[in-house]
């Protein structure tokens, strides 16, 4: 810690702004409030008691998606549907993230070869921070999605640009 | 009533447009037919089903007060029919009926059942989106499950699927 270091009270930490914005954000998922199909009924199962999306900062499910900070795309995303998915994105504030949950969302699923207004992927409309696999998705791999999309929050620097690659 | 008598009774009553019946069957081998499952059901002639739907609902013995379903197949890219398919239920008499009526694909236009049953409204536009079938004098012909601007009709045997829509590819 260098120069600060005793220069505070005891009971004052030190740290990097980086990680105290991340160290908020990261706590404090709050997820849009849609589901598109039979996966929306295993994430209000993750948001209900036994799993209990509230133990990650994550289960205040925002009924605007100008209070969202996550779209978890949960069910098949037909064409009709998904340039109204692609307009509530465009609503939500930044930093938005966007996971991608179970099989239709991360690539059109069981409807990839016969099912004509499904799109093949909700990845062809908006960017997708975390991809979960499964039919529907276990609950706890909801949840490790979650947790992936935590650390990817983790890493991302805030103040400090990060480095240009060509 | 059991389905012959229904269809004595329509028959009996001079119902119009009604061609004929026809009832699952065993497998023969021997007259090479493969049999049918399913239920029974009268054939009429699309240009009367209006007609034949109306004497179905206001005939006493008769008396279908529910429209359970409206439907429609392409039962093969050969044919060169389209079948418009209905179930009726009595609730008076507790009894079925099942409704099949031919359709040419070139000239696919019936007229609308919703001044007989209202419940046909939205099978109707489903019909029409999905089959290419017009329903004339159906009060609102918008679609209901596709985009609005959507081309083809997805459940013809020669429909063919989009490459994109709306610049978002489906490959």
């Amino acid at each position: 810690m260098g120069l600060l270091e005793e220069a505070f009270e005891e009971n004052v930490l030190t740290t990097k702004v980086d990680w105290l914005i991340n160290w908020a954000r990261l706590n404090s998922i709050w997820p849009m409030t849609f589901g598109l199909a039979c996966c929306a009924i295993e994430m209000m199962a993750v948001g209900a008691a036994h799993h209990d999306l509230d133990r990650f900062g994550a289960g205040a499910f925002r009924a605007s998606p100008r209070q969202a900070d996550l779209m978890i795309v949960a069910g098949t995303v037909n064409f009709k549907m998904g340039e109204r998915v692609k307009r509530l994105y465009d609503q939500m504030p930044h930093p938005k993230y966007v996971i991608a949950m179970g099989a239709c969302a991360t690539g059109g699923g069981p409807y990839y070869k016969y099912g004509y207004t499904v799109m093949k992927g909700v990845d062809r409309i908006i960017p997708v921070d975390v991809y979960i696999a499964g039919c529907p998705p276990r609950p706890e791999a909801l949840l490790e999605g979650l947790m992936k999309l935590q650390d990817k929050i983790k890493r991302t620097p805030v103040i400090r640009r990060p480095a240009r690659t060509a | 009533m059991e389905f012959q008598a229904i269809h004595d009774r329509l028959k009996a009553q001079g119902a119009p447009g009604l061609l004929g019946f026809d009832e699952p069957r065993p497998a023969n081998k021997k007259e090479k037919d493969p049999g049918r499952a399913g239920m029974p059901f009268v054939t009429v002639d699309h240009a009367h089903l209006v007609e034949f739907l109306r004497m179905c609902r206001d005939d006493d013995k008769l008396a279908f007060d529910i429209l359970v379903d409206l439907t429609a197949s392409d039962p093969s890219a050969d044919s060169e029919e389209l079948w418009i398919l209905i179930q009726l239920l009595s609730l008076k008499h507790k009894h079925r009926l099942a409704i099949k009526a031919p359709l040419p694909k070139a000239a696919a236009t019936v007229a609308s059942a919703t001044a007989i049953y209202r419940a046909a409204q939205w099978h109707e536009r489903e019909c029409a989106e999905m089959y290419g079938i017009t329903f004339v004098g159906n009060p609102d012909p918008r679609h209901i499950l596709l985009p609005d601007d959507w081309e083809g009709y997805p459940l013809r045997k020669d429909y063919e699927f989009p490459r994109e829509y709306h610049g978002i590819s489906c490959e």
